[in-house]
């Protein structure tokens, strides 16, 4: 039994300095993130993610290549000379050639994962301490209840940022090694601050989000269906009425869309070159975008303030 | 000097209209503690006061030199709480952790550092006897190992005061028994205070020297256990030889009350107001019965706690 001899001369006190509650965050979201990639499935999803960088990462690197290097060659195909550079056509619509729209379209196909593994993620990093009563857990510990929040937000932040806005800097990088490093890192600063804002707003804004989801469903299952409604059935609806009604408003409704034009906003992005057209202002989404970030935080602080700690 | 345990002053919290503590004045040394009381007596509210997690609507306190109060986050509540080591009742055990993983990220989550917390957690599952135990998740653990688990979490920062809560529930009498042990070393050998808030009143004889006794948001009774019980005079354990039973009719008659018969002739008794001791001989010289011990009684707690709660 623990409490014999042998056992007792095993206590030993602990005397040391404690941390504030930011260190504790800074531990939930560490734990939070060792949960989430415990599972195959998200290595899977975040494999996918690397895909994408990648075929970006190459597809800026071929299309700058014969741009520069071969643009006017020509192979022969089927007894005819064709360009070189004809054969990248179908590239030319993701822009790989280090401008705003590389890194808007980048973090565009990021979303789709992105958005799956949120999904999946919310019940293991929030649902579960609801569901199997770790909340006292946590709050019994000289931590806030929005130190809570934020632990959570950060593992998800870190997810979102290391699918999104680490490669698109990475691809900044290597845009400039490929064209004039020289001139290009200056003169293409905004771009950097307008990835790191397209970051920003993407973990803000989808942290509150799976947080406030997880809270809300719990489970799994609920879970993805709740994000698939928000992230394509809203996406598919908005398209529909805005084309049936012609009011570019009614895309205000597809909440990545709105994350997209305050992306864009963010790289500078000229309206006119969005696609598809026509969009909403950027202060329109933006507001949306503001809103739900507001909603989200009204729900947690009145859901997470409820929780019994002593019962 | 030592710090009194707690020392609060006209602590009163109301819910609205509903006052769940009102005007609890208690000083109390280090030590160990059962706080009792029927459901709705205040116990939880006050366990959330101590622990900071609410502030009392008036009055003032103190935890081991850590006034009370505040607002809910305030830094003052934080330092509180790592003076506490909170077991609650509920599982609130994280699933996909593992037993050290989970007592670590309880120790960053105290404030420590990851290091030492998880140094620390090593040796405090050890101590608690689940060192073989320790990299399976907890939710596969049984109900002892849970318990012990939620205890190595609260002793992790080795705080000065335990708040256990229920620490015994769902254990089988070998498991309860080794908890009650395994709390009592903490208090005798390793200088904790224990705050035990448990409806099992044996619980509280086996580990605490002191109860405190709550009902309908008010102290009923506070002292050591033994002091407590003897406070009663009007009870006595008496043995008689012989014909036992007239005497014992007779001494209904004159309105002593017979608790339990603990075995023939032998009884647990109260005696009205105004009773001497010289009636017990007369009466038996009278039915022709030799007393053979006569002893004054104390009440169980059992019987101290209903008596006071129902007062």
């Amino acid at each position: 039994m623990p409490a014999q001899t042998d056992t007792l001369l095993r206590y030993r006190p602990w005397r040391g300095t404690l941390h504030g509650p930011l260190w504790s965050a800074l531990a939930m979201a560490r734990v939070s993130l060792r949960l989430m990639f415990r599972r195959r499935l998200y290595w899977g999803l975040f494999a996918l993610t690397l895909l994408v960088f990648f075929f970006f990462f190459y597809g800026q690197y071929l299309v700058v290549w014969i741009t520069t290097q071969v643009a006017d060659d020509t192979v022969p195909v089927a007894g005819m000379k064709v360009p070189i550079k004809d054969f990248t056509r179908f590239l030319d619509r993701l822009a790989l050639n280090g401008t705003t729209h590389t890194f808007g379209n980048f973090i565009w196909f990021e979303g789709y994962v992105v958005v799956i593994v949120l999904a999946l993620a919310g019940s293991v990093l929030v649902g579960n301490d609801f569901a199997h009563g770790s909340l006292p857990f946590y709050l019994s510990k000289p931590i806030g209840r929005w130190h809570y929040v934020l632990g959570k937000c950060l593992a998800i932040g870190v997810f979102v940022n290391l699918a999104t806005t680490v490669p698109a800097v990475l691809l900044w990088i290597e845009a400039g090694l490929l064209f004039d490093w020289r001139t290009y890192y200056l003169d293409n600063l905004d771009l950097l601050a307008g990835v790191l804002g397209y970051g920003l707003v993407l973990t803000v804004t989808l942290s509150l989000m799976v947080v406030a989801t997880a809270v809300w469903v719990r489970r799994a299952v609920p879970m993805v269906m709740v994000w698939m409604g928000a992230f394509v059935l809203l996406r598919m609806l908005g398209g529909w009425l805005a084309d049936i009604l012609g009011d570019e408003r009614w895309r205000l409704i597809d909440l990545w869309n709105d994350l997209y034009l305050v992306g864009m906003w963010c790289l500078g992005a000229d309206p006119a070159t969005l696609r598809p057209q026509p969009q909403p202002a950027y202060w329109e989404a933006g507001l949306v975008v503001g809103g739900v970030c507001a909603g989200c935080l009204l729900y947690l602080r009145r859901r997470v303030q409820a929780v019994e700690i002593v019962n | 000097m030592t710090a009194p345990l707690i020392d609060l002053h006209g602590i009163t919290r109301t819910f609205g209209a509903h006052t769940a503590l009102h005007d609890v004045t208690l000083a109390l040394p280090p030590g160990r503690v059962g706080v009792l009381g029927p459901n709705g007596a205040g116990k939880s509210t006050l366990l959330k006061i101590l622990m900071g997690l609410i502030p009392p609507s008036s009055g003032t306190g103190r935890v081991l030199d850590q006034d009370l109060g505040g607002d809910r986050d305030a830094a003052g509540n934080w330092r509180l709480r790592q003076l506490i080591g909170f077991m609650p009742e509920a599982d609130s055990l994280v699933p996909g952790l593992t037993g050290i993983e989970y007592v670590g990220l309880a120790g960053e989550l105290y404030g420590m550092p990851r290091r030492e917390a998880q140094r620390r957690a090593h040796e405090v599952l050890s101590y608690l006897e689940l060192e073989e135990a320790r990299y399976r998740r907890v939710e596969e653990y049984s109900t002892g190992m849970k318990q012990r688990a939620k205890l190595a979490q609260a002793l992790v920062h080795d705080p000065p005061v335990l708040l256990l809560d229920e620490p015994t529930s769902g254990l089988d009498p070998a498991g309860r028994d080794a908890m009650l042990r395994l709390i009592r070393a903490l208090g005798t050998d390793h200088g904790k205070s224990v705050l035990l808030s448990t409806h099992l009143l044996a619980d509280v004889e086996a580990v605490c020297e002191r109860v405190v006794i709550l009902a309908g948001g008010r102290v009923r009774g506070v002292g050591t256990v033994a002091e407590l019980c003897s406070r009663r005079q009007d009870r006595y354990r008496i043995r008689v030889e012989g014909e036992a039973a007239g005497f014992r009719d007779d001494l209904e008659s004159e309105g002593v009350r017979v608790l339990a018969e603990t075995t023939p002739g032998e009884w647990r008794v109260t005696v009205p107001d105004g009773w001497t001791n010289l009636a017990f001989f007369k009466l038996a010289e009278i039915n022709q019965v030799v007393i053979r011990a006569l002893l004054r009684d104390d009440e169980t707690l059992e019987e101290l706690f209903l008596r006071t709660v129902s007062s």
